[in-house]
């Protein structure tokens, strides 16, 4: 009979003590979203635009040089290109082979992803206003905890690189989160730099609750 | 203290008078006159005490359980009304931050004194008249003590993130917690507190459970198995059982005097004048032990006559704690006059303004209510006719325990309701809803409490047993 | 499962073992738990616009220069906006008149512009309707009444704006009877008819406070509410700034406790009655010092001679950098104001005849007139702009004996309900709009964010009816080109006006005038006579109130939470009493009384009063405006929360319909009236209790009667020893318990000079307005659970004449030790490296037990989660500051999202962070710069050269817990008291 509490006893105390193993892996406490990869409106391809292309991030992210917030480009950027290329490379090529074959003028090949765009500009594929644009709703991943501040400009001014917390993004075909965004994962990086001498400049990482908190 | 309680136990009195009525009513009561009335036997105790576990629950039971859960449903809705909309549903304001939340919390912290001090302190100290009342007493501890954490829980404004005082390992960059917080002392305080009360409450149970074991049948019978963790009455057992006690005892007996000294503390570092003085911790503490006691002796005085256990807690019992009573209300009243005395002779401007104002302040009627209740009246106990009547005495015991809710009353709010800037200064008025949070706690505590009455044994059998006197048939014609 | 295999938190390689596969259960028991955990919550969505507007970016704050259209001062502001609205007004540094300091009402304005109840759309016969049929529909009226030569009034308050007065002009030149009628609802007609009179132009001159050395003020509340305060304010603490040596006094003459008198070295009690043969006494003494014949013919006996010859001394010897202010507006008093400016020569010195003031040109004879016509019912079309005179005149015009009436207002106010015709107007920051505040300072006022409203400007409304149907920018433009511009000397226009419009103002000569004469032939007519009330009468006193002034901003609720500078009172007027002939009537705080006149009567609670004069009987204006109902819900809901306004549904009580209309305008001071007593009491939510810094004489202990919160001293004591005033009187400890662990390489520390701060009370809604401070209603407030995170405490000392009114602004001390850091459980307050005592609301669980140890009663708690509904007037709220939820402590953070702000910036510009960086809120809108904000451990910065003037002294510093504000104490040139707190009692 006394047995019974016993064991429950020895089964409670040894489930902490599982964390404390040498080699297992941190457990994923609530809130942390790192590897979260939804379905894009878009099938956007970072790794095809800042990858190949090396396309700088901030001709798109241009806010988080001057806001707090990197942003999402709207689509008049995307247009930027878009507005003369419609589809891949290999589709273009196969359309005009096609075209030569059948003797007659290549047509304008759209690929299905940038007529979305299209669409959402309310365009067809001729680039003809045909009805009113209506904004692409991107799923947000990199999305802070609560009652925290963050301040992109700060960061890029420090020469932070992107990858530092957005990770590999050139090397990712859909977006993905990297890092846990929680609030130990960035005061580690701040006392880490605010270890470094800083002085009295504006450029001094501070570890204050009210450097993110207000 | 001790010697004190030394002098209660054996106090010299008149000589034995042979025709001195049985029925506990009567002035004086020779030390001679066993501790235990009625000429018990082994049997005839544990009989009696097992009695109210076995027979049907008696009417009036019955009526107080009502009673005691419609005070504890009243709570419920005004927690959770509370909870639900906000602190703003209790009467405090920008000056006046804590209210009745933290008077009842210090209230109760202070009843649950009395039960460790006398089952461990007056173990130690070898108190033999302390063996019919420990057990509830102790049970009292565990329940007040219950009924005190409840309140700082409550009290805060986000009570659902309670558990963020607590240190434990967090993706903030371990976000740590207030060690240099007095309430964060408390916590620890009062968890310890409890653990090792409810420890030493449960050992001291483990023969009990046993004879009731051995008395039970059918489920009942497993149960009481289980607790008593198949308990045999060997020698080997009963000595181990008293180490283990007397270790408790001793883990418990600096607890007495530290948890309230860390409650005190709560005011005692603060700034704010009136709480901000050294003289808060032993007074805070023999301001537990008082109403402690008191509330011991309430509770006893209404068991001893609905259980009928006047043969088990008798007069001598009760004329103890009286004394013990007289005793700290007078040093609870020197406490008093230290006060004062400091924050005169401190010259300090506001210490000395928040004592004016306790004293004929717009709360005024609050302090002479705590000063009469908690020094005049507990001083009529050195009467001998007073001492004769029960009634006199529960009707004291109740007393004192009003006075030391408004001594806590008083330190809180009318400390808070006037301090540095003039502009700031304001008043307070509780709402229904606290009320019901004061009442609800009430309720709890006596919902346990009489459930304890009807479940467990309320009397020690095994420690009164040891303190029978040899039966004269002659005494009891 | 299989797509959260790397959740699982134990590896997996090695399985052999018993304890591993026992962990595995383990493992995976809270593996599952923790995929419970961390499931993600629902999708957010990032919608970003298909085309941004090229200064928008989200996040980022840009500004756009205005005018402040909260009243007719025409205050140069800043609007701060985001992500396309304005979030907040702030002083225009440049602008001449204003110098940077915005009032309360012109902090609160921004609130307005998401009033979810402001008109949308026009309306004809009470229905919406739209634009386009009303304006046919008033083309045809309006053509029809130009051939019929039928009678056309426009009624307007003071128009200022040359655009629009052009446009007016234009309309009304079309009807053979067409006339522009404007009125004040706080009017000040008297002084320009007195100066018509006696100069033979109709103009208001601009005192030049600065300049002046004496003030005498009768009943003027410069500093308050009367015509222009902002500016008043500014010049008037630089005027007791300059040459701290030289003597200034300013002597207010009043019958109340108006804001100006509390901030008087000196007060005379003066009977409304008495103020013109007071004035008669002044001038009558200043001819004998000037040796000039008496022209005031018929001359009474003055009250209080002796005083009042006494006080022409004084400023006679000034003479010339004096100032005599009257606003009781009664033609004898103006006119004997202008006389007595006119012997001491300050018109020309003090008194700027050369650039008058424009932000009153209502005519009271002309307003009489039109009411006479309205009475015959001779009026064909009524055109009514920017006033509400169905609630101003207490409905002593027939508007509905016009037969066409048309209302361009904000709001279905008294007057639009009743009108034929409702084309509504824009709020100030959505529209185009310009102004001549002053002869020679044009302001111009643009739009901030689109129209939220469907609305027109009267100017272009006016067009439009005449055939022009231009835009109102166009309107301004063209104007600006054909009048303005000229002026300019210039020769681009478009740089003028973009030039102009960048910096919200330009500044020109006014035009050139033949020198005014003076022609003292008026005064021989003057006969003034103290006819005082008849006995058991008193006389009534109509005022306006700081914040409300005539009700137009009744509908804010920061305003009408905004307790009073004087006595403390939020949400409601009521009737003040002298407490001494409150206790005679047997009338008590907050007892109902019934207020008779001849002109009727109102019921409303009493407040006692002191430093109010006996005979008196003080109203505020402004209450019990239509649409105050809306405060019904305002403030949290519960089972004992009870109602912000009262049971007929309205703030307050109404007192325009008690307004005496006389021959020569309206009068709000003097009628007598009799008081009833009612046996109802209402209880006023007043945010102090206790109103001095004298402890009640039973509990004070021998030596410490007083307490020495605010200091303050007279210039001959603080000469005699400059640091006399700021030594403490109590030890000063310098043990410290805990180790100074916090020590950063900057510390943030603010100083408020008392002697600056007049108690105007913007500080607190600027606040308000970048914190996102909750409004919490009456009963709330009632409770001292108001949440202001910057308050005022008012102190009084004596009482009647004797009374002296110390304020102190009181917020977040950030001390150094501060009590409230070691004493939060969870490390929710802890002290940044920067000197800041953080409040980090989402670690708070709400103990409360640093508001308990707080000294200075500074921390606020949210009691309640209060209503945030209102999604149109949640664009309000700061995006940068957290809306806080119940049950968290907060309290004034110095702003910390700007110092947030100001150290990105220097960061992205590669530069250390220079003095004056960082603007608090409160600072910013300080009409008299009374707080200065900076590193207090850098040396050089303006704050640390504040703090080390002799007068600064800080709060409490026998605590001991170091607070990073420093007070500079008040120095006033009156008699000083004994009971003086600087010297402690």
């Amino acid at each position: 009979m006394a047995a019974n509490p016993l064991r429950v006893a020895l089964f409670v105390a040894l489930v902490p003590a599982a964390f404390l193993l040498p080699g297992s892996s941190p457990p994923r406490l609530p809130g942390d979203h790192s590897g979260y990869a939804p379905e894009q409106p878009i099938h956007f391809s970072h790794r095809l635009h800042a990858g190949e292309l090396s396309i700088d991030c901030r001709y798109c992210h241009f806010g988080a040089w001057e806001s707090r917030h990197a942003g999402i480009p709207p689509a008049s950027v995307c247009m930027n290109c878009h507005a003369s290329v419609s589809a891949g490379f290999d589709a273009q090529m196969a359309e005009r082979a096609a075209a030569v074959a059948e003797s007659r003028d290549p047509r304008r090949v759209v690929s299905p992803e940038i007529a979305k765009l299209y669409a959402a500009l309310g365009l067809d594929e001729t680039l003809t206003q045909q009805s009113a644009p209506t904004p692409i709703p991107w799923v947000r991943v990199h999305d802070l905890p609560d009652f925290t501040w963050f301040d992109h400009r700060v960061h890029v001014a420090r020469a932070i690189a992107c990858e530092t917390c957005h990770g590999p993004v050139q090397s990712m075909e859909r977006i993905r989160q990297v890092s846990s965004l929680s609030m130990g994962w960035c005061v580690d990086c701040h006392r880490a730099s605010a270890a470094e001498p800083g002085g009295n400049s504006a450029q001094h990482v501070s570890t204050d609750c009210s450097a993110c908190h207000f | 203290m001790a010697a004190e309680l030394e002098v209660l136990a054996h106090a010299p009195t008149r000589a034995p008078n042979p025709h001195a009525p049985s029925r506990p009513s009567g002035c004086a009561v020779p030390s001679e006159e066993p501790l235990i009335g009625g000429g018990k036997t082994l049997t005839q105790v544990t009989r009696d005490v097992c009695a109210p576990l076995e027979r049907r629950p008696t009417f009036a039971w019955w009526a107080a359980l009502c009673a005691a859960l419609a005070m504890l449903l009243f709570g419920v809705w005004a927690v959770g009304y509370q909870t639900a909309t906000g602190i703003g549903t209790w009467g405090l304001n920008r000056t006046v931050g804590w209210g009745f939340d933290i008077t009842n919390f210090v209230f109760w912290v202070g009843i649950g004194h009395a039960g460790t001090l006398i089952s461990a302190v007056l173990l130690l100290f070898r108190q033999k008249w302390r063996t019919s009342i420990n057990r509830s007493a102790e049970a009292m501890t565990i329940f007040a003590v219950l009924c005190a954490a409840l309140f700082p829980v409550i009290h805060m404004g986000r009570p659902w993130l309670a558990f963020w005082v607590f240190p434990y390992p967090n993706a903030r960059g371990s976000l740590w917690i207030n060690w240099r917080s007095a309430l964060l002392w408390d916590v620890f305080a009062i968890s310890t507190y409890f653990t090792i009360s409810l420890l030493f409450w449960y050992v001291g149970l483990i023969p009990d459970l046993a004879t009731l074991r051995d008395r039970a049948r059918g489920w009942r019978k497993k149960l009481f198995g289980w607790l008593s963790f198949g308990w045999d009455g060997s020698g080997r057992t009963w000595s181990r059982y008293e180490m283990a006690c007397m270790l408790l005892a001793s883990l418990a007996t600096p607890l007495v005097v530290s948890v309230h000294s860390v409650v005190s503390t709560d005011f005692a570092t603060s700034v704010v004048p009136g709480w901000h003085t050294t003289v808060l911790p032993p007074y805070f503490v023999i301001g537990a032990v008082f109403s402690g006691f008191a509330m011991v002796l309430t509770l006893m005085l209404i068991a001893r006559r609905v259980m009928r256990f006047e043969d088990y807690i008798t007069v001598r019992h009760i004329h103890a704690m009286c004394k013990v009573l007289v005793f700290t209300g007078s040093i609870v009243g020197l406490a008093y006059a230290t006060e004062l005395f400091t924050a005169w002779y401190s010259g300090n401007e506001y210490e000395m303004f928040a004592f004016e104002n306790r004293l004929h302040g717009p709360m005024a009627w609050a302090y002479w209510i705590m000063v009469s209740c908690n020094v005049f009246v507990p001083q009529l106990l050195w009467l001998r006719r007073v001492r004769g009547s029960m009634v006199a005495i529960f009707v004291i015991s109740l007393l004192v325990n009003v006075g030391m809710w408004f001594e806590r009353f008083v330190i809180i709010v009318v400390s808070l309701q006037r301090d540095f800037l003039p502009s700031s200064w304001s008043s307070y008025c509780p709402t229904l809803v606290e009320f019901g949070a004061m009442v609800g706690a009430f309720g709890l505590f006596f919902t346990l409490f009489l459930l304890f009455c009807r479940f467990l044994p309320m009397i020690s059998m095994f420690e009164v047993k040891t303190v029978l006197a040899p039966a004269h048939p002659k005494e009891h014609a | 499962m299989e797509t959260h295999d790397d959740n699982l938190l134990l590896p997996f390689e090695d399985t052999t073992s018993s304890r591993r596969s026992f962990l595995r259960t383990v493992g995976f028991g809270i593996a599952s738990a923790a995929m419970a955990g961390c499931s993600r919550g629902p999708v957010r969505y990032v919608v970003p616009s298909l085309a941004p507007s090229p200064e928008i970016l989200p996040g980022r704050a840009y500004w756009i220069a205005t005018t402040c259209g909260a009243c007719s001062a025409g205050c140069g502001v800043l609007a701060k906006c985001r992500d396309g609205r304005p979030i907040k007004l702030e002083g225009n540094r440049a602008h001449p008149a204003s110098l940077g300091g915005l009032c309360a009402v012109g902090q609160a304005s921004v609130l307005s512009l998401y009033d979810s109840m402001r008109l949308d759309g026009a309306r004809r016969g009470g229905a919406s309707a739209s634009f386009e049929d009303c304006d046919r529909e008033l083309t045809r009226i309006f053509a029809e009444l130009e051939r019929s030569g039928g009678r056309v009034r426009l009624l307007t308050g003071s128009v200022h704006s040359p655009s629009t007065r052009a446009a007016i002009a234009r309309f009304v030149a079309r009807f053979a009877d067409g006339r522009h009628v404007s009125y004040d609802p706080l009017p000040a007609s008297a002084t320009l008819t007195a100066y018509e009179l006696l100069f033979g132009r109709r103009l208001l001159p601009s005192p030049q406070f600065e300049r002046a050395r004496t003030i005498l003020a009768f009943d003027a509340d410069f500093l308050g509410t009367w015509i222009s305060p902002v500016e008043f304010g500014a010049a008037y603490t630089r005027g007791r700034e300059l040459a701290p040596g030289a003597k200034f006094r300013h002597i207010q003459l009043e019958s109340r406790l108006s804001l100006t008198g509390s901030r008087a070295d000196e007060r005379v009690l003066l009977a409304p009655w008495e103020t013109a043969p007071a004035l008669a006494g002044l001038c009558a003494e200043l001819e004998r010092l000037a040796g000039l014949p008496s022209r005031l013919a018929q001359l009474g006996a003055t009250p209080r001679s002796e005083r009042i010859a006494a006080l022409a001394h004084e400023v006679w010897a000034s003479r010339g950098a004096s100032l005599v202010l009257c606003g009781i507006d009664e033609l004898e008093s103006q006119l004997l104001c202008a006389y007595a400016n006119e012997l001491l020569g300050n018109h020309g010195a003090t008194l700027d005849l050369a650039r008058p003031s424009q932000r009153r040109l209502g005519d009271e004879r002309a307003l009489g007139e039109l009411a006479a016509e309205l009475d015959a019912g001779s009026v064909d079309a009524l055109v009514i702009a920017g006033v509400n005179p169905a609630y101003d005149l207490g409905g002593r015009l027939a508007l509905a004996r016009a037969k066409h009436v048309i209302v361009a207002s904000e709001a279905l106010d008294e007057t639009a309900v009743a009108a034929g015709w409702v084309c509504p107007a824009p709020h100030a920051l959505e529209a185009w709009d310009d102004g001549e505040p002053r002869e020679g300072l044009f302001v111009l006022t643009q739009p901030t964010v689109p129209a939220l409203r469907s609305t027109r400007s009267l100017r272009a409304s006016l067009a439009r009816w005449s055939g022009d149907a231009r835009s109102d920018r166009d309107l301004v433009r063209a104007h600006w080109r054909s009048e303005i511009f000229p002026r300019s000397g210039e020769s681009d226009f478009d740089l003028f006006f973009e030039r102009a419009l960048q910096a919200g103002f330009v500044e020109l000569e006014p035009r050139a005038r033949r020198s005014l004469a003076f022609r003292p032939d008026a005064l021989a007519q003057l006969a003034p006579r103290a006819q005082s009330p008849a006995p058991g009468a008193l006389a009534l006193v109509l005022y306006a109130k700081v914040g409300l002034l005539d009700g137009r901003h009744a509908h804010n609720p920061w305003l009408q939470e905004l307790s009073d500078p004087v006595t403390k009172i939020a949400w409601d007027n009521y009737a003040c009493l002298a407490p001494t002939t409150a206790a005679t009537l047997g009338i008590g705080e907050g007892d109902v009384v019934r207020v008779h006149t001849e002109q009727g009567a109102i019921e409303l609670p009493a407040h006692l009063q002191s430093g109010q004069h006996e005979g008196v009987v003080a109203v505020a204006l402004g209450y019990g405006r239509v649409g105050t109902g809306r405060f019904a819900r305002v403030g949290p809901h519960w089972l004992d929360a009870q109602p912000t306004v009262a049971s007929d549904g309205v703030v307050g009580v109404h007192a325009g319909p008690l307004v005496v209309w006389g021959s020569a305008g309206r009068s709000f001071a003097g009628a007598p009236a009799r008081l009833d007593r009612l046996a109802r009491n209402v209880s006023l939510a007043c945010t102090q209790d206790y109103h001095s810094l004298e402890l009640p004489a039973a509990l004070a202990s021998h030596g410490h009667e007083v307490r020495d919160a605010v200091r303050s001293t007279s210039h001959a004591e603080h000469a005699a020893d400059p640091h006399a005033v700021a030594r403490s009187k109590h030890p000063v400890a310098d043990q410290d318990l805990w180790p100074d662990d916090h020590r950063g390489e900057r510390r943030w520390g603010m100083t408020i000079d008392l002697a600056r701060c007049t108690g105007c009370s913007a500080c607190v809604i600027a606040c308000q307005a970048e914190n996102n401070v909750p409004v919490v209603g009456k009963d709330e407030v009632l409770r001292h659970r108001e949440m202001s995170w910057i308050r005022i405490d008012r102190y009084y000392q004596g009482e009647g004449e004797e009374l002296r009114t110390l304020h102190q602004p009181m917020l977040c001390q950030h001390c150094a030790h501060a009590p409230c850091e070691s004493v939060c459980p969870v490390l929710a307050t802890v002290h940044s490296a920067e000197g800041l005592n953080q409040q980090i609301y989402n670690r708070c669980v709400g103990t409360r037990y640093c508001s308990n140890t707080c000294p200075y009663k500074v921390r606020r708690f949210n009691w309640f989660d209060y209503p945030h509904e209102d999604a149109l007037a949640n664009q309000a709220l700061n995006p940068d500051v957290t809306v806080r939820s119940r049950g968290v402590m907060e309290k004034c953070s110095f702003c910390v999202q700007r110092i947030q702000e100001a150290k990105a910036r220097a960061s992205v510009e590669g530069r250390a962070l220079a003095d004056g960086d960082v603007q608090l809120a409160c600072q910013q809108s300080c009409p008299a710069n009374a707080i200065v904000f900076g590193d207090l451990e850098n040396p050089s910065s303006r704050v640390s050269a504040s703090a080390s003037d002799p007068r600064a002294y800080t709060l409490l510093e026998e605590l001991n817990v170091q607070p990073s504000i420093r007070y500079l104490a008040h120095v006033h040139s009156g008699r000083s008291t004994k009971k003086e707190s600087g010297h402690g009692g």
